[in-house]
């Protein structure tokens, strides 16, 4: 007897949940229907700025042609899930219908965080996480005009470097000390900044936008900061972090996190064993991720269960970060936030333009992780190196 | 033989007069002082009571005829001549070439209460330059103001003789410019779990009888106030000479003032435009003086000097200056261990180091002082020198050869300590008296110790691959 899996959702975790379940189910023990939000299948949203500079919507698809023509997958675009109901095991979606489930898989991702400034309605204010997002400010940008990004994260810097790419001036403005906060330290942060200012990128830390004026016609004008500058600024983007998309848990009666993200355990089971959750909207063990690593783990560990493998928990994920932003290499691997006082923290540091920190077991002298800017030893290269004492030529492996 | 007479008491002038009949000078040798001579950097030790004032007496010069108890007046520059007083009578001392080695006078700030009507300390309020001054610290409880070398050594001693001890300083933490906030602030815990109570950001404004009042309203109990606020260049009597002045008495690379019968050297001394003080550099100078007016050598280049605190509670050594960290073209490496309570900073070129903060590593700290002094390539596994052997085994450098210096301050290399520990100095103190090791700043001598007790174990009488 088939059983009916509900995905709701159809992102980068979504999909690779069902593409999974798809090759581990030989026996066809289940069909799938899942509800997608947007009008394109699933589409590789870590590599989404390339699609300003060229490469098309097939390039980033994710879901091939054996998964768009298999029989067992009910894929519905544009057709997103609204409320759902665990007593009649019924998903009901935006065009009124009832969708039965044995299991419910949640997978809607997160909504981009606009910051609750006056003026935000203006238009050419733009979110960036979608391919409709970046299609509208390729249509609103304008050579050689200002624009203004909001948030200096890894996705504001894509976003203000997508924007230099279209012919734009982009300034970024980050209310913490330094860009990319999250991932990188003060010194590893200058270098970026350094690639950044030689991009011609204009980054403001330590300032917010206080508000946002539009022209006359209704798009935005300018934009003025907590400091008192004033920026002209002919096109916003809005990049100051996401929000776990939650909302069907009330619904559905499921536990929220305390940062918000629906409540699953270490397998990514809610309180209900027929209803899970994976990707940025799951708060695992109260914590949510936002990499995808993480969230294809989630995906891997949800479709082996409900093949009836054996899982493993999916456990503290590996931060591990290695790019390339704004012609700067960064990346971090192993732990890079120890227990305060507990590790001996060694940086190599060259002016600006390299910048290697490591942490060291305090009382071993056993690698426990490192973050690397600019022209320094690969994640690859040192990564191995964690657990172990380092070696003596050590410095050299960093800044070769 | 031309006459060569010396004004001053401190180091310097003593290593002077010593080196000059080293290095063969055969005529009159003048030394004039107020005091018998001593060792500075001990001073601490006498005030901690591990050393009895006589003990910092430096020894009796040979062939010298030291005058103490002397304070010179005036310099006649046409005559050639020099006005003491000595008890109540006026002497004339004549000289073909003069040096002046008056050192430093303590800068005493301006606190209400502190000095008296005359101008002189008030009682219970002292400064500490001279092997009297330690006597003046009495008392239970003791106040020391001052974030520099010579008020963190002070309450550190003070500390270490069981006093209750408050160290007061302008910045948060002492030495806050020479060692960067966070080597500063390990300092300043260290300290405290030494026992002294820190108090960071601020100053003293008032002395009133066995108390002190605070800028922000704290009154404490102090027996004795100890200034340690800074010194300045002696520079009174080559000033009243005509001699040119600017911080110090300014001289050039032969240690000649603007009159060419006139050397100044040691912590009066202005060379370069800096006037940096110090024994390191007073010794050294002495040492080029003696060679300059014995014509062993015609000029004086600064090697760089190694600081390092006197104080038993942490090892903490700069080399280089502050500013090199933020020189373009740097490479910087920081290491900061909160858990072993360790920090170090270098700031590299290529393989050459041009500065150093370093704190809590002591091998590192003998291992990049002789680097930086010589100029030599620093160890290529930086990280296994800093760490040491606890975290890491630690790489056996070129310092360890036979020839390797060992005291740096008083230049004796390890074939030396051979030949004494073969002449049957077998401690340390022997050693020290034996070679002078161990006298200067006091950083080598875990290193000393450890050869003592390294030749101990070898096969007796003595290490045989030295020669």
């Amino acid at each position: 007897m088939t059983r009916t899996l509900v995905v709701v959702g159809h992102g980068m975790v979504g999909h690779r949940l069902v593409d999974r379940l798809r090759s581990l189910d030989t026996s066809g023990d289940w069909r799938f229907v899942v509800l997608a939000e947007e009008a394109h299948p699933a589409y590789n949203r870590m590599a989404l700025s390339s699609y300003l500079t060229g490469r098309t919507r097939n390039d980033l698809a994710l879901a091939d042609r054996a998964f768009l023509d298999d029989p067992r997958v009910d894929l519905r675009l544009a057709c997103p899930a609204v409320s759902a109901d665990r007593g009649a095991r019924t998903v009901l979606t935006a065009h009124g219908e009832h969708v039965p489930y044995d299991a419910l898989v949640l997978a809607t991702g997160s909504r981009p965080f606009v910051p609750p400034v006056p003026g935000r309605d203006a238009g050419h204010c733009f979110v960036y996480r979608t391919f409709d997002d970046l299609d509208g400010i390729r249509r609103a940008a304008r050579r050689g005009l200002p624009a203004v990004v909001v948030g200096g994260g890894l996705l504001g810097l894509e976003a203000a470097h997508g924007l230099s790419r279209l012919g734009m001036r982009p300034h970024v403005v980050e209310s913490a000390p330094h860009p990319m906060p999250t991932q990188l330290d003060a010194g590893a942060a200058r270098v970026l900044h350094r690639g950044a200012t030689e991009l011609g990128l204009d980054l403001r830390c330590r300032t917010a936008v206080a508000s946002i004026e539009a022209h006359p016609e209704g798009t935005v004008g300018a934009v003025r900061l907590t400091d008192g500058t004033v920026l002209d600024c002919a096109l916003l983007v809005f990049a100051a972090g996401v929000r776990p998309r939650d909302e069907l848990a009330a619904a559905l009666g499921l536990e929220r996190g305390d940062r918000g993200g629906i409540v699953v355990d270490e397998y990514c089971r809610t309180t209900d064993e027929r209803i899970w959750a994976v990707g940025e909207c799951a708060a695992v063990q109260g914590r949510c991720h936002g990499l995808v690593a993480p969230g294809y783990r989630m995906a891997d560990t949800v479709a082996r269960r409900l093949a009836g493998h054996p899982v493993e928990a999916v456990g503290v994920p590996d931060t591990s970060t290695e790019l390339k932003l704004l012609g700067v290499h960064v990346a971090t691997f192993g732990t890079t936030d120890p227990a305060a006082g507990r590790a001996v923290e060694i940086v190599f540091a060259e002016d600006t333009t390299r910048y290697a920190k490591v942490f060291l077991q305090h009382d071993t002298g056993s690698l426990l992780g490192g973050v690397l800017a600019g022209d320094t030893g690969s994640r690859a290269e040192l990564g191995p190196l964690v657990g172990r004492r380092p070696p003596a030529h050590f410095e050299r492996l960093l800044l070769p | 033989m031309s006459g060569i007479l010396v004004v001053g008491d401190g180091p310097a002038a003593h290593r002077l007069a010593e080196r000059l009949r080293g290095h063969g000078h055969t005529g009159p040798l003048t030394v004039l002082g107020a005091e018998p001579a001593h060792h500075r950097p001990l001073l601490t030790d006498v005030v901690a009571g591990r050393l009895p004032a006589e003990a910092v007496r430096l020894p009796p010069l040979p062939d010298t005829r030291v005058s103490t108890g002397t304070v010179v007046t005036g310099i006649d520059r046409a005559r050639h001549e020099v006005r003491a007083r000595q008890g109540g009578t006026e002497t004339v001392h004549s000289y073909d070439t003069l040096v002046l080695a008056t050192g430093a006078r303590p800068v005493v700030p301006d606190i209400v209460g502190a000095t008296g009507g005359d101008g002189h300390l008030a009682a219970g309020v002292t400064t500490l330059r001279t092997a009297s001054d330690c006597a003046r610290i009495t008392g239970e409880t003791v106040v020391v103001l001052g974030g520099g070398p010579l008020g963190v050594e002070t309450a550190s001693a003070l500390a270490a003789r069981g006093t209750d001890t408050t160290l007061i300083c302008a910045h948060p933490h002492p030495l806050h410019e020479r060692l960067g906030e966070t080597c500063a602030a390990l300092l300043t815990e260290t300290l405290e779990q030494a026992g002294v109570t820190m108090l960071g950001g601020r100053t003293v404004v008032r002395r009133t009888p066995d108390r002190v009042l605070l800028d922000d309203g704290t009154n404490l109990r102090a027996d004795t106030l100890v200034l340690c606020t800074g010194a300045a260049p002696d520079v009174r009597l080559a000033r009243a000479a005509g001699l040119r002045v600017r911080t110090g008495i300014v001289v050039d690379d032969r240690l000649r003032t603007s009159d060419p019968h006139i050397h100044a050297l040691g912590d009066c001394a202005e060379l370069n435009g800096r006037a940096p003080g110090g024994v390191d550099t007073a010794w050294a100078q002495a040492d080029a003086l003696a060679a300059i007016l014995t014509g062993h050598a015609t000029v004086h280049r600064p090697t760089p000097t190694v600081f390092r605190l006197r104080t038993r509670f942490a090892d903490v050594s700069c080399v280089g200056d502050p500013a090199d960290f933020d020189r373009p073209g740097a490479r910087t490496v920081t290491l900061t261990d909160q858990a072993n309570r360790r920090h170090a900073r270098l700031a590299l070129r290529d393989e050459h180091l041009v500065a150093a903060v370093l704190f809590g590593v002591p091998e590192a700290i003998a291992a990049l002082g002789i680097a930086h002094r010589y100029g030599r390539p620093v160890p290529s596994d930086l990280l296994g020198l800093l760490l040491g052997p606890p975290a890491r085994p630690a790489p056996v450098g070129s310092e360890t050869d036979e020839d390797a210096l060992v005291c740096l301050c008083n230049n004796v290399r390890r074939p030396a300590l051979v030949k004494a520990w073969q002449s049957g100095a077998r401690t340390v103190t022997a050693l020290a008296g034996a070679t002078r090791a161990t006298t200067g700043c006091g950083g080598c001598g875990p290193l000393v110790a450890r050869l003592c007790d390294d030749w101990e174990h070898e096969a007796r009488p003595a290490p045989e691959r030295a020669r």
